[in-house]
């Protein structure tokens, strides 16, 4: 055996290959070079703001928070709930609206040309932010919550049909040629083939599109599309620092407890009552993924939206 | 040298995966310890780089405690062991130069990692690693475009690249059809005969731990039931190992294949 | 005797079993949320504004509005190539900053990468009220803070991309194959080398698209910063707005409705030849 091993096993010695040229990598580098360098022309930056900007916004930051003016809590809390209920109407008018779009966005369930004009059409609505929807809406409208709330609603018609025409395009196409096979109609097929599928997945991104409305329905207020946004503007305008700090503590801590909520049962929805009860739930609740949050993130890299 | 002492493992779940181990074994061995799936095999190899800790009892490398190494100890200690595992543990994405070069993190510079400017006698020292498991000329391919076998092999090179003095295999061949497993044993006997490191290999076939271990641990339920020479391991012991009289599955059911055939890319 | 017709020592059929109750209060929690934030008394009174609206007919201004919305004033296009360019730059500089500074976070984020659970749970503590804020809120508090202009809006893209590029980033990191982290592990290497050469090369196709998709997300955010006073287009929207010159406001809408949706149409053809 040791006669085996110690012969070489080959005579021709391999020859090391060239390190590569590596020309892509530094091509990227240095286009990414040169865009920053016209970036930073462009946009006209003064360097003496820059540097001074550090000093202003921690002295920002001590007007904010450190007098907190409490007599400005009920205002602000009202303001939010404002904008929560803003986000809530346009989650819903948004989610009635998109669901069909997304049935005939999606191509495993619609024609071809359909599909491709729709999603067309969804990427054309996603293209107008919130704000300047208020602008145009606001001339109907007129000032106040229900523009915002319809602003919103437009706005998330686009990234909801989208993200739920992924949805349903990843269902399983077995349940699809069984409805088929009985003779189902299209309506039937969408009933009994796709939505029992997709739906959990459709209604955990009805909920994640209402923790991101709001946090877009806290700023329509700049516009005068109600909600806390005009409180900010104002108070940090005529230099309320108190008031206006109370505003944002209000806005981050709102937020982040519906977000918790919301998450919560976004979860539950996807993986079913079941999992949450899990027993040695340390470890796994830190490495736990978001189910959404991947769903999102692998649209995000396959150039879905 | 290493050296358990009364070593156990208990899992957070309450899973003992080791119990009261004692064993020696000397610098420049070849070892093969085998078992059941669920034995221990790779609580035990992995207890010796400290990837697993023991939670009773002692493990010692060269007379160092490996529990009770701080941090920066336990990093100094595992760059002296090199090891590879069943699934190869490859970073697929680079190619298998970065991969090789792996094995020199301990001695390299954070920021000359953090660039990817590896010093010239490094990369040299991943070449050399690269030739001797003969696959230099893929050093600048994508690890995901090889075989399983020959990622393995590359796994070899990283190990290598660290120069260690002992070598530990977790299940090297159990992702690897018969002929390449053939290939990565002998690799595995090399190191031992030529380099001088002590390898200790965790395999679940016994006709290759028979062929190849000069020295067989079996364990079963975390302790172990048979410490001797790869000639004293008849199959009665293997029933004592295995806990059942073996099965098809429990052998590879290959002879060793003559040196042509080893070439014959996988 | 038809097909459904079953055998004679047939199994007892089961009873229909009752829908969970959870259903029911879900429907009626969603009906109640909803009439609570539509209605006139504690909500923003949704139905009234609209019947009024539709009732009354659109008023003259209106009409006279949206006569000038549908005529764009082409003839300012030259003056508005300025702050598209100033608008363009700050949305390269935001994600430029703001993707290094998110790739940083995002290791710091992963319960894989961040080396001890005080440094995960501080990383994810602050990275969760980035997030809590909207992009325009940054804003108006840095135009306070350093004044009008497009260091106002940079710094808000800046923070705003890291909250979004970390978290799905993260995310990314968590799902990686561990096998690599355990060679790493085994060979003595320390948490940054791991980070550089176990885990980096597995999410950097994933990273570049995030960032392709925060470019894109910015250039719509840099649209409308200047309706803070953070600089760019905005501000000239703001400004036309404010003198109602809507075939002006038309022509910037317009003009950005189209800038946004070929940044768009790049970014999704670069990300999907990006993962091929």
């Amino acid at each position: 055996m040791s006669a085996v091993t110690s012969a070489p096993r080959r005579t021709d010695k391999p020859q090391r290959p060239d390190a590569p040229s590596g020309f892509g990598r530094k091509a990227g580098f240095v286009i990414v070079l040169v865009l920053a360098v016209l970036a930073w022309n462009a946009a006209g930056l003064q360097l003496d703001k820059l540097v001074r900007a550090p000093a202003r916004i921690l002295r920002l930051a001590e007007l904010l928070f450190l007098w907190p003016q409490w007599d400005a809590f009920g205002i602000a809390m009202q303001g939010m709930l404002e904008s929560v209920q803003m986000a809530w109407l346009g989650t819903l008018i948004a989610a009635v609206l998109s669901l069909p779009l997304s049935l005939l966005a999606a191509r495993n369930v619609s024609g071809r040309f359909g599909s491709e004009a729709t999603r067309q059409v969804l990427n054309g609505i996603r293209a107008f932010p919130e704000l300047v929807l208020v602008i145009l809406i606001v001339t109907v409208f007129g000032l106040g919550p229900v523009t915002g709330t319809i602003a919103l609603g437009i706005h998330s018609i686009g990234t909801l049909g989208k993200l739920s025409s992924e949805a349903v395009e990843s269902i399983d196409r077995g349940p699809l040629e069984a409805v088929d096979a009985v003779g189902g109609t299209w309506a039937q097929r969408m009933r009994w083939g796709v939505l029992p599928q997709a739906m959990p997945e459709i209604v955990a991104f009805w909920l994640y599109r209402f923790e991101i409305n709001i946090r877009a329905s806290a700023v329509l207020g700049v516009v005068g599309a109600g909600g806390i946004g005009a409180q900010l503007t104002e108070t940090l305008r005529y230099k309320e620092f108190g008031r206006a700090g109370m505003a944002f503590v209000v806005v981050v801590v709102v937020t982040l407890m519906i977000d918790a909520i919301s998450g919560r049962i976004r979860r539950r929805i996807i993986s079913g009552a079941a999992d949450d009860r899990d027993v040695d739930g340390e470890a796994k609740a830190q490495l736990e993924v978001d189910p959404i949050i991947a769903a999102e993130a692998g649209a995000v890299r396959d150039g879905e939206v | 040298m290493i050296e358990f002492a009364n070593a156990s493992v208990t899992y957070p779940g309450g899973v003992k995966a080791l119990r009261d181990v004692d064993l020696k074994i000397d610098d420049g061995e070849m070892v093969v310890i085998v078992g059941l799936s669920g034995a221990g095999k790779s609580t035990l190899i992995r207890a010796v780089n400290g990837l697993v800790k023991v939670t009773g009892g002692d493990v010692r490398v060269d007379g160092e405690s490996v529990p009770n190494a701080s941090d920066a100890e336990l990093r100094a200690l595992r760059s002296k062991i090199g090891m590879i595992f069943q699934g190869f543990n490859l970073v697929k994405r680079t190619s298998v130069l970065n991969n090789v070069l792996m094995g020199r993190l301990y001695e390299t510079a954070t920021w000359r990692t953090l660039l990817g400017r590896y010093p010239a006698a490094d990369v040299e020292l991943a070449m050399r690693a690269l030739e001797r498991v003969e696959i230099v000329e893929k050093a600048y391919v994508r690890a995901s475009n090889l075989s399983g076998g020959q990622q393995q092999r590359v796994a070899i090179a990283r190990a290598l690249a660290q120069e260690p003095t002992i070598f530990l295999a977790d299940e090297p061949v159990a992702s690897l059809d018969p002929p390449t497993s053939h290939v990565v044993m002998r690799d595995l006997q090399r190191i031992n005969h030529e380099l001088g490191m002590t390898v200790i290999v965790n395999l679940h076939f016994l006709d290759l731990a028979r062929m190849y271990g000069e020295r067989l641990i079996g364990l079963r339920d975390g302790e172990v039931v048979f410490d001797g020479s790869g000639e004293e391991a008849d199959e009665s012991v293997f029933e004592s190992i295995y806990g059942r009289s073996l099965t098809a599955d429990d052998v590879l059911g290959e002879p060793a294949p003559d040196e042509d055939a080893a070439e014959v890319a996988p | 005797m038809s097909a459904t017709d079953a055998g004679t020592v047939a199994p007892q059929r089961p009873t229909k079993p009752r829908p969970s109750p959870m259903r029911y209060v879900a429907v009626g929690v969603v009906a109640l949320l909803t009439w609570l934030a539509a209605s006139d008394l504690t909500g923003i009174g949704l139905v009234s504004r609209l019947q009024r609206t539709f009732a009354d007919g659109i008023p003259d201004r209106t009409a006279e509005i949206f006569d000038q919305i549908l005529s764009p004033d082409w003839s300012i296009l030259g003056a508005t190539v300025d702050p598209f360019l100033e608008t363009l730059a700050m949305a390269v500089l935001g994600t430029l900053l703001g993707c290094s500074l998110a790739l940083l976070v995002a290791f710091g984020a992963s319960a894989i990468t961040a080396g001890g659970r005080k440094r995960l749970a501080g990383t994810r503590s602050i990275m969760s009220v980035i997030r809590s804020v909207p992009d325009v809120m940054w804003a108006l508090v840095f135009v306070s803070a350093v004044g009008t202009g497009t260091i106002s809006g940079l710094l808000a893209l800046v923070l705003f991309n890291i909250g979004v590029v970390a978290k799905l980033l993260s995310e990314t990191i968590d799902a990686v194959d561990t096998g690599p982290l355990e060679a790493a592990d085994a060979a003595g290497a320390g948490i940054i080398a791991r980070a550089r050469t176990a885990v980096f090369p597995q999410v950097l196709p994933n990273y570049l698209a995030f960032s392709l998709y925060a470019f894109e997300i910015n250039v719509r955010a840099s649209a409308v910063l200047g309706l803070v006073g953070a600089g760019g287009i905005g501000q000239l929207l703001l400004f036309f707005r404010n003198r109602f010159d809507y075939d002006r406001v038309s022509l910037v809408v317009v003009e950005i409705f189209v800038f946004v949706f070929l940044t768009e149409l790049l970014s999704i053809t670069l990300r999907r030849r990006l993962t091929e």
